[in-house]
């Protein structure tokens, strides 16, 4: 029973974190998406509503601007899909002494810059770097790769960034799951690949969906590791928007790609959350 | 087989996430900057980091945004949580907060940045703070909100029915309670808005640098062996907030 005497505790309270979300969360957001459809004369006055700047973005180039962004957000999410399970079901079965200090190892790298994760690379992927010394010590090439500025390095660094982002959620899917189920499945005569079908990933299911989307939503307007990583020789999403945004004049064509993209976004994720689905069906089947 | 397997995926993930920052802590101490192979061992980076005036600017104005942000977030945060849990009628406004992790931080970014040039609020300490304390109530109001539904309300009921205030019943009762999954929240915060980089880039505007937006322009202009000494100043650092966080045993997922 709740009792009466609490119900007066006042709405005021609460009222901060209300108006603090409206005014720097809701507000903003209403906005961008309201001066992308708002045609403004050059000193400013609002004089009607036009689509012209939604349609610019809809030309070719932009459209393959956000192709290649949903593809690098696709790729990503799969990469660390198939890398951080394996991870996080080591990480759950491992004996409980050593499971803190390799969650440990996970997380600092996570809490820590991550630009200097992206200066860690530079090292390794350098012409004269660690890798290409590796190889070259290992007699595997003669001359240096140039690992840098390429699709190669941007996709090295997306799956180290955003690998936690993946592995924590499906890590405590995997420690709610009842342990005796997936024994029972195997005890009464299922496979291995069976019962990862049937039991594991099934019941896992919410951890591998928030953890694909988790690296997916932020791999998909990610900036600052194609830029660095690529030499922005690709462009994305992110390098299209910071462009704008930062310009001097262009602030309002950088909002209206925002919004048109964030769309083209919103629908990719409707669509693969049903393909998940659908696929998990299969699975199960 | 499938134990081989398991531990050559595990090995080699480790390995993945970890020689890169064994090879940027080794060349911290290399007499000769980068790309000079190793040459000798040396302090003399780290005594550079210590007198460059910018970059402890930088790291002063990224401490100053966490600690409001992160104290911002959290009180008006943990105030609504008290209201709304309390009320009866939760769900209605937490609810309002879970975008905040959904969107994609760049596009918060933008919107607030429009937003801010819009009512001409000038860039700057102020701005970040604003743009932090978003993302913040985006963690502490899911997470504050789940170790709240775990109190036992017979503990607050007693406290109000042998004749205590609510306000002594939160300060007393309840907040003691939630002091371990706070801190880990308030830890969690802190570390998302000091390593903060997008909101940074695009709300800073010119003339306040945070640390991430430092070591940018550090990696724009060039490599120099400072920034490995810093990097390693900073994973002790790190190293010890996560430790932190584990002794805390609030039982707090990060996601």
């Amino acid at each position: 029973m709740k009792s009466k005497t609490t119900s007066h505790i006042p709405f005021t309270l609460g009222l901060p974190a209300i108006i603090w979300q409206i005014v720097f969360f809701y507000l903003p957001l209403l906005f961008i998406i309201v001066s992308s459809i708002l045609k403004v004369s050059e000193s400013g006055m609002i004089q009607g509503i036009t689509l012209k700047k939604i349609f610019l973005f809809l030309s070719p180039v932009y459209l393959g601007v956000i192709g290649s962004s949903l593809l690098l957000a696709l790729s990503n999410a799969t990469l660390c899909l198939l890398i951080g399970y394996p991870i996080a079901y080591f990480l759950s079965f491992t004996s409980s002494r050593f499971k803190s200090f390799f969650l440990f190892l996970l997380i600092v790298p996570f809490w820590t810059n991550f630009l200097l994760h992206v200066y860690a690379w530079f090292f390794v992927l350098e012409k004269e770097g660690f890798l290409n010394n590796l190889l070259r010590f290992l007699g595997i090439i003669d001359q240096p790769i140039h690992f840098l500025n390429s699709l190669f390095a941007i996709m090295v660094m997306m799956v180290y960034y955003y690998l936690p982002f993946m592995i924590l959620p499906i890590y405590s899917s995997l420690e709610r799951l009842d342990r005796r189920l997936i024994e029972a499945s195997l005890d009464l005569g299922g496979s291995w690949s069976h019962t990862f079908r049937r039991i594991l990933l099934p019941l896992t299911l919410s951890g591998v969906r928030g953890g694909f989307f988790l690296v997916y939503i932020p791999s998909f307007a990610e900036f600052a590791i194609p830029e660095l990583m690529g030499g922005d020789k690709q462009m994305f999403v992110g390098s299209v928007v910071s462009h704008y945004i930062l310009g001097e004049q262009t602030g309002s064509l950088g909002a209206a790609f925002t919004v048109v993209s964030s769309i083209a976004l919103l629908i990719s994720v409707v669509v693969l959350f049903l393909l998940i689905n659908k696929i998990m069906k299969r699975v199960r089947a | 087989m499938g134990r081989i397997w398991k531990l050559l995926i595990v090995a080699s993930t480790y390995l993945f996430l970890y020689v890169p920052i064994i090879v940027l802590l080794v060349f911290s101490f290399n007499t000769e900057g980068f790309p000079s192979p190793w040459k000798g061992f040396t302090w003399h980076w780290y005594g550079e980091l210590l007198h460059s005036t910018h970059l402890w600017q930088a790291f002063l104005n990224s401490l100053i945004v966490a600690i409001c942000a992160t104290s911002l977030s959290l009180i008006i945060g943990v105030l609504l949580i008290f209201y709304a849990a309390q009320g009866g009628r939760t769900g209605k406004f937490l609810s309002l907060f879970y975008g905040n992790l959904v969107i994609p931080e760049t596009v918060l970014a933008v919107a607030l940045l429009s937003f801010f040039t819009l009512i001409s609020i000038p860039l700057g300490l102020t701005t970040l703070i604003v743009a932090h304390t978003v993302l913040g109530l985006g963690f502490v109001i899911p997470m504050a909100y789940a170790r709240f539904l775990e109190i036992d309300l017979r503990l607050t009921e007693a406290s109000l029915v042998l004749g205590a205030s609510p306000a002594q019943t939160f300060f007393k009762v309840t907040l003691p309670l939630l002091r371990p999954a706070l801190i880990a929240t308030a830890l969690l915060v802190f570390i998302i808005s000091f390593d903060d980089f997008i909101l940074s880039y695009f709300v800073a505007g010119s003339t306040a640098q945070t640390l991430s937006l430092y070591i940018l322009s550090m990696l724009r202009s060039g490599v120099s062996p400072v920034v490995n000494a810093l990097s390693a100043v900073l994973l002790v650092l790190s190293s010890f907030l996560v430790l932190v966080f584990f002794s805390l045993k609030s039982r707090t997922r990060i996601f």
